[in-house]
């Protein structure tokens, strides 16, 4: 089941005249083809006062181009019954796209259009503007997510990743056509783009519709823009947000390590242990033994930059300070408890397993040859991140959780009465 | 009604048990969901949230398999496991590699046919059904989904919460709990579906071996039994919610359920000419053209006893008559006036390659055959797509005439505090 599918001899990999990078995997098994057109430009790329633009522009490559109307792109993609949608990440962007095999070439040559004609129209940008700052305004709807928010905010200070992807009220506010258009003419070109294939079409006549939607689309000389981020300093401190929400959230972030450091295997695997599944240490823990919560977890997004390790519990407020004791003890437990080889054993079996179940669908497989292939990891990853996973030692574990797990950032959310003082104590 | 050749077996086991089962050639996953008529549904009315709490007792082991060993078997070997409860049934899936299925499938069935529900298990479990009650507290859209489903449904148990009450889950006992798992986990209530890289032999011969010895079915309070009520005009509700930044709107309407599956397809169709994608009437109208709402989405959900029609809308709060009105009078017009030829084409191929496209893993396509294996046969999904293609604009206007009248429905409003 762990077996790549990625050096698989059915995966073509061509690079365009032009420097656009195509993958093609033929699957024949459904007859669906799933594609996508990665950028290699996130809100990492954003200036501090255009926090968002990305997002924004993303939004907005489906309202309009130069030869058609917001209404003509939904109409023809809708009128086929196929998917096409865009998304912004923090290192990347990308769109998406997925048709029953006879309508691939049409809407893959939409797909095309749109990415590099936009024509970005006033009255789709009052429009998506409103419908944007009311997005922002409703994720004060959800506990979990304010409470992230403020937690990402004081872990990245001046750092892009301090901010959602969708920006804030100001920053959105003050978006023109211009910095859109700007931010497009240096970012979407071919050299900066990767497109993946994948389902029931030959190889050859997948690279035949990229060459012919994109093969004519010429780099400017100009060299690809660089990034040059403020660093991040860790500065752990406790922050509160006090509703009076049901239920308390706490939760714990450590800074963590980027995709390309030696640690990130082990980081992987730790948070396996920790935080997926129902006998992951964290659920066992402090849900089945203690009762503390419905929903308790781990995660460590994979980042080209300094990432976070966070785990969260939702739990009664009246609990908030135990729960914080309990995710802290876990966590740090692991810089002076050696996991047994058994334990780490099974975090290997789970999380490559979990990894092969993730490359179930056309869709899953696109996504996941063209990201590592945008982040500059190369499809190879596929394996070498499987083999790396493998050879994590405990004693490597230990050595990972000494080097990050030192004090965390705290962030709580829940009635006042319950989680000031709570907060006060770790002052 | 139309249908094409099922790609799946149906077995019916001497015990009684519905096995489903479809060879996935070159996939090496197996995925086992086991489906149990026992949802919501079959509770009594002092026993809500019964259905749901069994579902995480069932993960709590039997005499044979302490707590946590079945979780950790299937994670430790790379798979996944869960479960959930809904009105018409509970369903517990594994997504496992294809050789490792001999090994774990005959332990959920194990914990499926003899779930110990240990006292102390029973305690600790229920402050977890608690958390994840003020967890759901703590979402404005599950207060509003409640709050519709009550007016709409009023003393029928599909108005109920699946999570129950702190109140009621309080006074249940383990006894009480094992009474309403040996009376509704019994073969004649419960389908298999197997799905993915392994062949029909095995599986009949595996899940033959593992399903077996139900224990003897105890006598246990019954159902709660009501009709599904009919709106007799146009019931609306108000809420104000703490923490609330944009107000919502909910109208719902009853539709037939799994008696009149053609029927049931034909909304579904309406749903998606009236709000699936910017190019649907009502999006168009009220999102794109005329900037009332920030969103809105049209659902149609299908059940044993009936099915529900339903339009959400996310907007400004002085916008709610307004655009509730205009609805109502987008309803009259979709019932007077013909659907053309191109909108008719769209919705259908819009449903049929959703159809398509969620079929596409082992898992899907196993959720699929045991939901209506469930609530009706699980051959019954093959008539979706032939009977979507066959409905004419004219069949559509006259159901859209006798279920979507603006005469008769729910709606339910959520306003900031």
């Amino acid at each position: 089941m762990t077996a790549s599918l990625l050096q698989a001899p059915r995966l073509h990999r061509t690079v365009l005249a032009n420097g656009l990078t195509v993958l093609v995997l033929e699957n024949p098994v459904a007859d669906i083809v799933s594609a996508r057109l990665f950028i290699r430009a996130g809100s990492t790329f954003e200036a501090p006062h255009q926090a968002g633009l990305v997002s924004f522009l993303m939004g907005l490559l489906t309202k309009g181009t130069d030869t058609l109307s917001s209404m003509a792109i939904a109409e023809a993609v809708e009128s086929v019954g196929a998917s096409l949608g865009t998304d912004a990440a923090a290192d990347y962007s990308v769109i998406s796209l997925k048709t029953v095999s006879a309508d691939f070439a049409e809407i893959f040559a939409l797909a095309a259009t749109v990415l590099r004609q936009p024509n970005f129209p006033p009255d789709e940008i009052d429009l998506e503007r409103k419908l944007t700052l009311q997005q922002i305004r409703s994720m004060q709807e959800q506990p979990f997510t304010v409470a992230f928010n403020q937690l990402r905010r004081d872990m990245y200070g001046e750092h892009p990743y301090a901010l959602p992807g969708i920006g804030t009220e100001a920053t959105i506010s003050a978006i023109t056509q211009q910095d859109l258009v700007t931010f497009h003419r240096q970012h979407m070109r071919p050299d900066n783009v990767v497109v993946t294939i994948v389902g029931r079409i030959a190889p050859e006549a997948a690279l035949a519709h990229v060459e012919k939607s994109l093969g004519d689309w010429m780099a400017s000389a100009t060299p690809l823009p660089s990034l040059n981020l403020p660093p991040v300093t860790a500065a752990p401190t406790c922050s509160v947000v006090t509703q009076d929400t049901n239920q308390a959230i706490v939760m714990v972030g450590y800074p963590a390590a980027s995709v390309k450091h030696p640690a990130y295997p082990a980081l992987k695997l730790i948070n396996t242990y920790l935080g997926n599944g129902l006998s992951s240490r964290l659920f066992v823990e402090l849900r089945e033994k203690r009762g503390l919560a419905y929903d308790v977890s781990a995660f460590y997004p994979t980042r080209l930059g300094p990432s976070q390790f966070v785990a969260y519990i939702g739990t009664a407020p009246e609990n908030a300070a135990t729960a914080l004791d309990g995710l802290r003890f876990e966590v740090e437990r692991l810089q002076t408890t050696v996991l047994t080889d058994e334990e780490l054993q099974s975090a290997k079996n789970k999380l490559l397993g979990q990894y092969a179940l993730g490359k179930q669908t056309n869709a899953q497989i696109a996504q996941i040859l063209g990201w590592y292939e945008i982040l500059g990891l190369g499809v190879e990853y596929d394996q070498q991140f499987q083999d790396m996973v493998a050879a994590v030692t405990v004693l490597d574990a230990e050595a990972v959780a000494q080097e990050f797990f030192h004090s965390p950032y705290i962030s709580l959310l829940g009635p006042e009465e319950f989680v000031a003082p709570v907060a006060a104590a770790q002052s | 009604m139309n249908s094409v050749d099922f790609p799946a077996s149906v077995i019916r086991l001497e015990n009684g048990l519905t096995l489903i089962h479809q060879e996935i050639a070159a996939t090496p996953v197996v995925v086992a969901d086991v489906w149990v008529r026992a949802g919501a549904i079959a509770e009594p009315a002092e026993w809500a949230g019964m259905a749901h709490f069994l579902e995480h007792m069932i993960f709590k082991g039997t005499d044979q398999l302490p707590p946590g060993v079945f979780d950790y078997a299937i994670e430790t070997q790379g798979g996944m496991t869960n479960a959930a409860t809904s009105h018409d049934y509970a369903h517990f899936y594994i997504t496992i590699a294809a050789d490792m299925l001999p090994q774990t499938l005959p332990y959920l069935a194990d914990l499926l046919l003899h779930a110990a529900i240990p006292v102390d298990e029973f305690g600790r479990e229920r402050q977890v059904v608690l958390e994840e009650i003020l967890q759901a507290q703590d979402d404005p859209d599950w207060l509003g989904y409640q709050a519709m489903s009550e007016l709409v449904y009023q003393d029928h148990p599909y108005g109920r919460p699946v999570l129950g009450t702190a109140d009621i889950l309080q006074q249940r006992s383990p006894e009480e709990m094992r009474c309403f798992h040996q009376a509704h986990y019994q073969p004649d209530q419960m389908t298999v579906v197997i799905t993915g890289g392994i062949p029909l032999e095995p599986t009949v011969e595996l899940v033959k071996h593992a399903f077996r010895g139900f224990a003897p079915p105890p006598p246990c309070p019954p159902a709660a039994i009501a009709r599904v009520p009919l709106l007799p005009g146009v019931r609306r509700e108000v809420l104000h919610l703490p923490r609330l930044e944009q107000s919502r709107l909910t109208m719902a309407w009853i539709g037939p359920g799994i008696g009149q599956l053609e029927t049931a397809y034909g909304l579904d169709l309406l749903a998606a000419i009236l709000a699936e994608g910017r190019s649907s009437r009502l999006v168009r109208e009220l999102r794109e053209d005329r900037q009332l709402v920030q969103d809105i989405g049209a659902g149609f959900s299908l059940q044993r006893e009936c099915s529900l029609f339903t339009i959400q809308a996310w907007l400004e709060g002085d916008a709610v008559d307004r655009v509730e009105a205009i609805v109502c009078d987008r309803l009259s017009e979709l019932a007077a006036k013909p659907i053309s030829e191109a909108e008719l084409a769209r919705a259908q191929r819009l449903l049929c390659n959703d159809y398509a496209f969620s079929t596409e893993a082992p898992g899907q396509l196993a959720g699929l055959y045991g939901y209506y294996g469930t609530i009706a046969d699980a051959e019954r999904c093959l008539s979706y797509v032939p009977t979507l293609q066959s409905y004419t604009g004219d069949r559509l206007r006259s159901l859209a005439n006798q279920y979507l009248t603006p005469l008769r429905y729910v709606s339910t409003i959520l306003h900031p505090a």
